[in-house]
């Protein structure tokens, strides 16, 4: 698979089996004999007289197109590779293909109606095998024709290739599925009409050349120099004729056809139907070779897109169902009349798979279009106004009166500004000449620019722009401005609508805002209500003071309690840590740090004398006073818990609570023996 | 409560906020750009009028002389006369003078909101929003059928060359510059404006797939034609450079039939080109590769900054500032 962007190129894909009817045979032999021989039939198929239409991926020029393809061959892109090859027409050579791609203008060949496909080719040849289809189309051309525009046996292998993408790529691909694309292109390049100035309409048809291969032209004289003017063939003219009336051939006046403006000129290079040229002297219509004076010609405008814009109005209005038919009719419009009737010689028909037309509207390319053209910067005049463009057909014939030009008109009036002298007429009625430059200029220019205080100027009609230029003359370049924007909001009534509402709703609102802080200014006197028109004002001031008050209330109402109170202040930790270890241990604390600073903190330390008492006395009546006073703070604690136990057995003793799991403490030792001595003073009562 | 702290200042503020809340702020909440006095579809409306969108033609090219047929013309936008324009459209609807006093306040606003919108209205995709202060605006008018045949053209302006043929910068790249609007205004006429000075503009033939062609040449005597293909190399798909320098592969044509190629002889010059690497016979492949051609694409630019062509005054001011103001003195 290529890389995006790049694809390869093959001269050819042939499939190994072409389409028809095959059948297989199989035939097995053993020991005990032959079997009954196999036969399978298999029909390989491929379209012959109608393309399906997910075959076709794109056509060059589009369907329906106009513009100068002078330069560009036709060609279409099939989707399957090997279609080209899938059946036979050269049975020597399978590089040839079946399909080939002719383009006809009008004037040239017909197409059919839908036709049945045994009368779809050359009466005398038949095509074997199944066909694909009932019904088709044919295109009928003249010998010449075949001879001038179709392409010859060894072109064919040429025109055909096979085109490999890369899927990812879409433009290349086209919604192709296996990224192999075959391309049939066409070896004729449109032609505009130069004599006659007119666009000309081509109609390009993939043609089945299976079992006419010899028809195809052998190979003719050649030249490097074309001329753009030489006809092919054009029965268009015999075709009108044709069709108004016997007797005007019987009577040999016939073919003076009367030749409406930018109709073609009839050249009919072939040889014509007796029966239109017996009577009439050959003089008679080789043709009046007069081209028409330019004056009389139809503006090329005029002729522009006719059957262009016939096709595209049929296929957008008509039914879907139909839309197909009509499209296609109204297409071959110019490709309808019977060359067999008007043409001595041998007429073709070669079945048409694809059509579609284009019409080729100039001369020229894109490429020699725009290198043509004239560069400048707006302002630029014309080298002479007189000038035109150099038209894409042939000079008048000598001998005719030179075509009317144009008027002289006064050249533009134009300054190095850029501005432009214009007619203009005051409303006082005087004619005058103003300047006038529109928004497209040849400087940059300088855009006004707000003031110091932000103020940018604002014009409140279009008078307030117009300016007097040195000369004298005013410049209305700016009030044209003004004046044309104003209409063109004008012009729109929902442009209008928004305007009002938008000044209604947003700018009232602004006038309320600057309003209330202009007002607001001066509140300090708060007499009368600011802005008595708003309803609710009250309301949400108070709204206002209540958050306000709720942002800082130590201001609004009291200073808040603390959520804890410092505790009262320990007067014996105010004095140092050291100080207080020193007074803990009796000894002097201005000594140990004395003796640190000359033999260390530790030395000075084991150094300091610390006052100990020899004897430990052990007063028995302080202690017993001790010990009652304990006893006595106990059972008062305890009184309480003891009383609330139920007098028999009830509650949880300490042994059951052991047993439930929990452990007894010093507590229950506590009310056991509270207990114990209640007891035991009830006994003694 | 404490009464004393009750002063003018507190109700003032408390009276402010109630206001501020009760007055709704002109403002339109735009996703993209924020807050915004222009309600939106007016800011749309108004930034396409800056774009001269549904201006009269004649407005913008007073004298038909001033864009003959099969020209180009570039030019600069006057941000003057847009601004003109806007204050036109934005007059309608002022009732009375305070209708006009608020709109002068706003007006500076409105014309930057203006300013920024004007880059939304043409919105590729998968290409980021600009922003920024709004500059110098150009363009150009083309009248050709050029337009009318390939309606689908590109146009593409850079501020410099490019290196690459095939090189694809996005529009937001600071190297390019965004197209801002790019409209056919009749069939013949387009008009392309371009968010910026451009260095180079190309004007591209729209891309329809590989395409097949000769290049035509006048032989001298009128409508007589002489066609030829420029070689390239079998294997390589380049270009071969012709010897002698200027000659190229010619093409014939079948004898008495305007347009039908001759391939047999093509071939055979195909085949004699050296250089080519084809084989004693042409295949259909080979003969596909000489005959494509790719889209045509139009540089205009400085020819003295490395462009391609031979235009001159494109860009360049024929007249200067000071020249002017001098001329205009001397009037005076």
């Amino acid at each position: 698979m290529p890389q995006p962007g790049f694809f390869v190129l093959h001269s050819s894909a042939v499939p190994p089996l072409e389409a028809g009817d095959y059948t297989l045979t199989g035939n097995q032999t053993l020991t005990g004999g032959a079997t009954q021989p196999y036969e399978g039939h298999v029909r390989v198929t491929s379209p012959r007289f109608r393309m399906p239409p997910d075959q076709i991926l794109s056509t060059y020029p589009p369907a329906n197109a106009e513009g100068s393809f002078e330069t560009r061959l036709p060609q279409v892109v099939l989707k399957r590779r090997t279609l080209p090859w899938e059946r036979v027409s050269d049975a020597a050579n399978r590089a040839v293909p079946w399909l080939a791609l002719v383009v006809i203008a009008e004037g040239e060949g017909q197409i059919s109606g839908e036709t049945p496909v045994k009368d779809c080719v050359t009466p005398g040849v038949t095509l074997n095998g199944p066909n694909d289809v009932a019904t088709g189309f044919y295109l009928s051309v003249s010998e010449t024709v075949v001879n001038k525009v179709f392409p010859t046996h060894d072109d064919l292998a040429l025109l055909t290739h096979v085109r490999e993408v890369d899927l990812s790529d879409t433009e290349l691909a086209m919604g192709d599925d296996d990224g192999f694309l075959a391309i049939v292109m066409a070896n004729r390049l449109p032609q505009y009409d130069r004599i006659n100035c007119v666009p000309v309409r081509y109609m390009a048809c993939l043609i089945n050349l299976e079992g006419q291969l010899d028809a195809l032209p052998k190979p003719l004289e050649f030249t490097f120099t074309f001329d753009a003017m030489a006809y092919v063939q054009d029965v268009r003219t015999f075709a009108a004729a044709a069709n108004t009336s016997a007797d005007k051939y019987v009577m040999g006046s016939g073919l003076n056809v009367a030749l409406s403006p930018g109709a073609p000129n009839p050249q009919v290079v072939g040889p014509i139907h007796p029966k239109a040229s017996q009577a009439g002297a050959p003089a008679t219509f080789a043709a009046p070779a007069v081209t028409p004076p330019i004056a009389e010609r139809a503006p090329v405008s005029a002729s522009w897109s006719t059957t262009q814009t016939k096709v595209a109005n049929i296929a957008a209005s008509s039914a879907p169902a139909e839309a197909g038919r009509l499209v296609r009719d109204a297409m071959t419009a110019g490709f309808r009349f019977p060359v067999d009737k008007i043409v001595l010689e041998k007429v073709y028909r070669f079945p048409v798979l694809a059509h579609w037309s284009f019409t080729c509207t100039g001369a020229g390319s894109f490429e020699t279009l725009l290198q043509g053209l004239d560069v400048g910067l707006l302002g630029t005049l014309p080298a002479d106004p007189a000038t035109q463009p150099k038209p894409d057909c042939a000079p008048p014939p000598k001998g005719d009166a030179p075509p009317p030009t144009d008027p002289p008109r006064p050249a533009a009036e134009v300054t190095d500004t850029g501005h432009v002298g214009l007619h203009h007429l005051t409303r006082r009625g005087d004619s005058l000449r103003a300047w006038y430059r529109g928004p497209l200029t040849l400087h940059v220019t300088e855009r006004s620019q707000p003031d110091a205080d932000g103020h940018l100027p604002l014009a409140n009609v279009s008078d307030q722009l117009r300016r007097v230029t040195p000369d004298g003359r005013e410049d209305l370049s700016l009030a044209g401005a003004f004046e044309i924007g104003r209409l063109l909001a004008l012009s729109q009534p929902s442009v209008v609508s928004a305007l009002m509402r938008w000044r209604q709703e947003q700018f009232g609102a602004e006038r309320a805002r600057q309003l209330a802080a202009k007002t607001l200014e001066k509140l300090s006197a708060l007499k009368p209500d600011p802005a008595a028109s708003i309803h609710d004002l009250g309301q949400l001031v108070g709204k206002q003071v209540v958050l306000m008050a709720a942002q800082s209330p130590e201001k609004m109402l009291a200073v808040n309690r603390p959520l804890v109170d410092p505790g009262r202040p320990l007067e014996y930790l105010t004095s140092g840590m050291e100080q207080i270890i020193a007074d803990g241990f009796g000894f002097s604390l201005p000594a140990v740090q004395r003796g640190a600073g000359s033999v260390g903190i530790t030395a000075a330390l084991s150094q300091a004398s610390v006052p100990k008492s020899d004897s430990v006395g052990f007063d028995s009546n302080a202690a017993a006073q001790l010990k009652d006073a304990l006893s006595s703070a106990v059972e008062m604690v305890t009184a309480g818990a003891v009383q609330r136990t139920p007098p028999t057995g009830g509650g949880l003793r300490a042994a059951e609570r052991t047993e439930a799991g929990e452990e007894r403490d010093a507590l229950d030792d506590l009310l056991d023996q509270a207990a114990e001595k209640q007891q035991r003073g009830k006994e003694r009562k | 409560m404490n009464s004393a702290f009750f002063t003018s200042q507190v109700v003032f503020s408390a009276v402010k906020a109630a206001v501020t809340q009760i007055v709704v702020t002109p403002s339109d909440n735009d996703p993209d750009m924020g807050d915004r006095i222009v309600p939106l579809d007016l800011r749309q409306w108004l930034a396409r009028l800056r774009l001269l969108d549904s201006v009269p033609f004649a407005y913008l090219t007073p004298d038909s002389l001033l864009l003959p047929p099969e020209s180009i013309r570039f030019f600069y936008v006057d941000r003057n006369w847009t601004d003109a324009l806007i204050q036109g459209a934005l007059s309608v609807g002022t009732v009375n003078s305070s209708d006009r006093a608020q709109l002068e306040q706003l007006h500076g606003q409105i014309r930057d909101e203006i300013d920024q919108e004007e880059r939304v209205v043409r919105e590729p995709g998968g290409e980021a929003v600009q922003k920024g202060p709004a500059g110098t605006i150009t363009g150009f008018l083309l009248r050709s059928r050029a337009v009318s045949g390939w309606p689908g053209m590109h146009v593409r302006a850079y501020r410099k060359e490019l290196g690459k043929d095939n090189e694809i910068i996005p529009e937001s790249s600071p190297d390019r510059i965004k197209v801002l609007r790019m409209e056919r205004l009749s069939p013949a006429v387009m008009l392309v404006l371009f968010d910026g000075v451009p260095v180079v503009v190309h004007v591209e033939e729209p891309r329809c797939g590989v395409q097949f062609g000769i290049r035509l040449e006048t032989s001298g005597a009128a409508n007589q034609f002489n066609a030829f293909v420029i070689a390239r190399d079998a294997n390589t798909s380049d270009d071969v450079p012709p010897s002698p320098p200027g000659t190229h592969v010619p093409v014939t044509f079948r004898s008495g039939s305007p347009g039908v190629l001759d391939l047999k002889r093509t071939a055979q010059s195909l085949i004699n080109t050296p250089g080519t690497h084809i084989g004693p016979n042409l295949d259909g492949a080979e003969f596909a590769l000489e005959m494509i051609r790719y889209p045509y694409r139009q540089v205009f630019g400085d020819p003295s900054q490395g462009g391609v062509g031979n235009i001159r005054d494109v860009f360049r001011v024929s007249i200067s500032m000071t020249q002017l103001k001098a001329k205009f003195l001397k009037t005076i």
